[in-house]
């Protein structure tokens, strides 16, 4: 979410910027009585924070609950039971391959985002670097798909994959990650034209075709964003629920988000789904999108100031 | 990702008027060198090309044509025209309600999510003790995938689940928010509220980035904090509140799997949406014409809502740059 914020120029192309300057005027937010914070400010402050963090607080304490407290809905929001041994049972006793979800969705979003790489750095240079005729027009519509809701494609993309046979192998959702996506392309786009065209230039007289140039040269600086890309794209497949709700059918295939929904669906009217499990694997799947906004946190940040806030359309 | 589309909507916006003007220059022919240039371009931009060509182009007019048949893609497709577009429109209450739902929601939850955003941000901006902390706790259920956070909303608003016990303090008896067709909607809100912390943290960085001397020559002038709000922090952070509306509004028009997980539309078609409905049309009933010409209705529905913005944007967003 927190992307580039980059000032756009006519057509979205942003020259090399140096450093953003500081325009707070050499004022001291401390002598500035808009920024004091009062009594009030940490009040709602602590309640808001305290109110968003408490579905976190229940999920932990659902997922320690014994199987009778989950089999009586009898939960309470701070933890008063403290069954670790839900976080392996969660493996053996549901009945469903929840070490395969994991699996699942580790293959679909690493390659996911293996795909979304390579491909938008690709298309991404070139379109910031070569010139073609046509290429502005080619440009215009990278644009304009972007409004394109994806529920447009979903049925057609649908029998078109179902001919092909894909239907309940992870290739529809993996696949179309291999031939970019316009959002990802732009990133690249802006990414690279802000880089110095000297160096291509100088790769060039030295002998470097434009490949050569891709992979030698600009390739090696493009990883900021090439790392932001592979968090947005990991976060997307890892969560994503409706393309494995449209293509995968049995269990064996399914990633943790829809296995999920898959075991709180499977329970019979007379049995309650075993909810302290259940949120046991909900941690498992958010757990992992924290580590990495934790470890990406930097790149997204940087890549924030990078334009400066104020440029922020 | 998100302020990028919106410095691609900036950057439509501001050469949009100039394109008009500029004559058309001929054509320079290519040289050898150019033209293997050329051939380089289309080469490397071929992923994206053939993506473009096989996963959207194509689809898209395949869904163009196959919301005019009637089919269930296992016997031949029945040409009917505009048939599953009139059924939608005139004979299909179900259609109607879906859409008036998909508008409450998204006419609520988007504006209140925005308004939770800035007044977080603008309290996050003052010099507060434990900023980072209280920062990292608003935007940590931004991290939480939807389905885990579907999950957890399934116990936050049972009948006797955190949120009724806070309710219970003030002594007000809370609903069974899921299964109640008044509250329903209220409750997909509530849970959408609980992601507000995405925007409190693009307005931040952007309250960071107004110049202190505006503040300063304010105080001088004797405004009060609530003034210094509406007069200079507010004008100053509009882009970033229409971006967020804009794609607030586009996402909240596509909500699904809050609805598929949680209420499978009901209690009595309450909380049925668009989208779970085009989902349920084509992949449980196999009306793949019916389910197309509801998928291209509802981007109209986007496009007519994304436009209407876009219009009224230039009455209450201030652009810095812009010369008037």
């Amino acid at each position: 979410m927190a992307a580039a914020t980059q000032a756009p120029t006519a057509g979205g192309a942003v020259g090399a910027a140096p450093a953003p300057p500081r325009h707070d005027g050499g004022v001291p937010a401390r002598t500035l009585k808009a920024f004091k914070p009062s009594a009030a400010t940490y009040a709602v402050l602590l309640v808001v924070s305290a109110i968003f963090f408490v579905p976190f607080v229940l999920m932990v304490s659902i997922a320690l609950a014994s199987d009778q407290t989950s089999a009586q809905n009898a939960f309470t929001i701070v933890p008063t039971e403290f069954r670790w041994s839900n976080f392996s049972d969660v493996f053996t006793t549901t009945g469903l391959p929840v070490g395969r979800f994991v699996l699942n969705s580790v293959v679909i979003a690493t390659l996911s985002a293996v795909g979304q790489v390579l491909s938008s750095s690709l298309v991404g240079y070139a379109f910031a670097r070569l010139r073609a005729p046509g290429k502005g027009v080619m440009f215009m519509v990278v644009l304009a798909t972007m409004m394109i809701p994806a529920q447009i494609t979903m049925i057609p993309q649908f029998l078109l994959f179902k001919e092909l046979g894909w239907v309940n192998t992870y290739l529809p959702l993996i696949v179309p990650s291999f031939f970019s996506n316009a959002f990802n392309v732009f990133l690249v786009r802006q990414f690279v034209s802000r880089l110095p065209s000297e160096l291509d230039e100088a790769a060039q007289v030295d002998g470097l075709g434009y490949f050569g140039i891709y992979r030698r040269i600009i390739l090696p600086m493009m990883w900021p964003i090439l790392t932001a890309i592979a968090i947005f794209t990991l976060t997307f497949a890892w969560g994503d629920f409706m393309g494995p709700l449209i293509y995968l059918n049995s269990e064996e295939m399914m990633p943790l988000a829809l296995g999920l929904q898959y075991m709180t669906s499977t329970s019979n009217a007379l049995q309650l789904p075993p909810w302290n499990l259940v949120m046991v694997g909900s941690i498992f799947l958010t757990l992992p999108m924290i580590a990495i906004y934790y470890l990406g946190q930097k790149y997204l940040y940087e890549m924030n100031l990078q334009g400066g806030s104020a440029g922020v359309k | 990702m998100s302020t990028i589309v919106g410095e691609a909507l900036g950057a439509a916006r501001a050469t949009s008027p100039r394109r008009a003007g500029r004559r058309r220059l001929p054509r320079p022919k290519l040289s050898r060198r150019g033209k293997v240039e050329a051939f380089w371009f289309w080469v490397f931009i071929s992923p994206w090309l053939v993506g473009f060509v096989g996963f959207l182009l194509g689809p898209m007019v395949a869904s163009v044509y196959i919301s005019l048949t009637e089919w269930d893609s296992f016997t031949p497709a029945v040409f009917v025209g505009l048939e599953n577009y009139a059924r939608a429109l005139t004979q299909d209450p179900i259609f109607w309600k879906a859409l008036g739902n998909t508008f409450v929601y998204a006419l609520v939850s988007v504006p209140l999510g925005l308004a939770v955003g800035v007044w977080l941000a603008n309290l996050l901006n003052k010099r507060v003790r434990g900023r980072k902390l209280f920062r990292t706790l608003i935007y940590l259920p931004t991290l939480v995938p939807l389905v885990a956070t579907a999950m957890v909303f399934k116990m936050v608003l049972a009948p006797s689940g955190p949120l009724n016990d806070l309710l219970g303090l003030f002594g007000v008896h809370g609903p069974n928010w899921l299964l109640d067709p008044t509250w329903v909607k209220p409750a997909l809100v509530v849970m959408s509220a609980w992601g507000a912390g995405g925007a409190t943290v693009l307005l931040l960085s952007a309250m960071n980035g107004i110049p202190r001397e505006f503040y300063e020559a304010a105080e001088i002038d004797g405004a009060g904090p609530v003034r210094q709000f509406w007069s200079i922090t507010f004008p100053q952070i509009t882009p970033i509140i229409f971006f967020n509306l804009i794609m607030g509004l586009i996402g909240a028009f596509q909500i699904f799997s809050q609805v598929y997980i949680l209420t499978a539309g009901g209690p009595d078609n309450a909380s049925q949406m668009v989208v779970p409905l085009l989902f349920r049309e084509a992949f449980s009933f196999y009306h793949f014409g019916y389910a197309s010409a509801i998928a291209w209705l509802l981007f109209v529905v986007i496009m007519v809502f994304t436009a209407i913005a876009f219009r009224t944007s230039r009455r209450w967003v201030f652009y810095e740059t812009e010369v008037r």
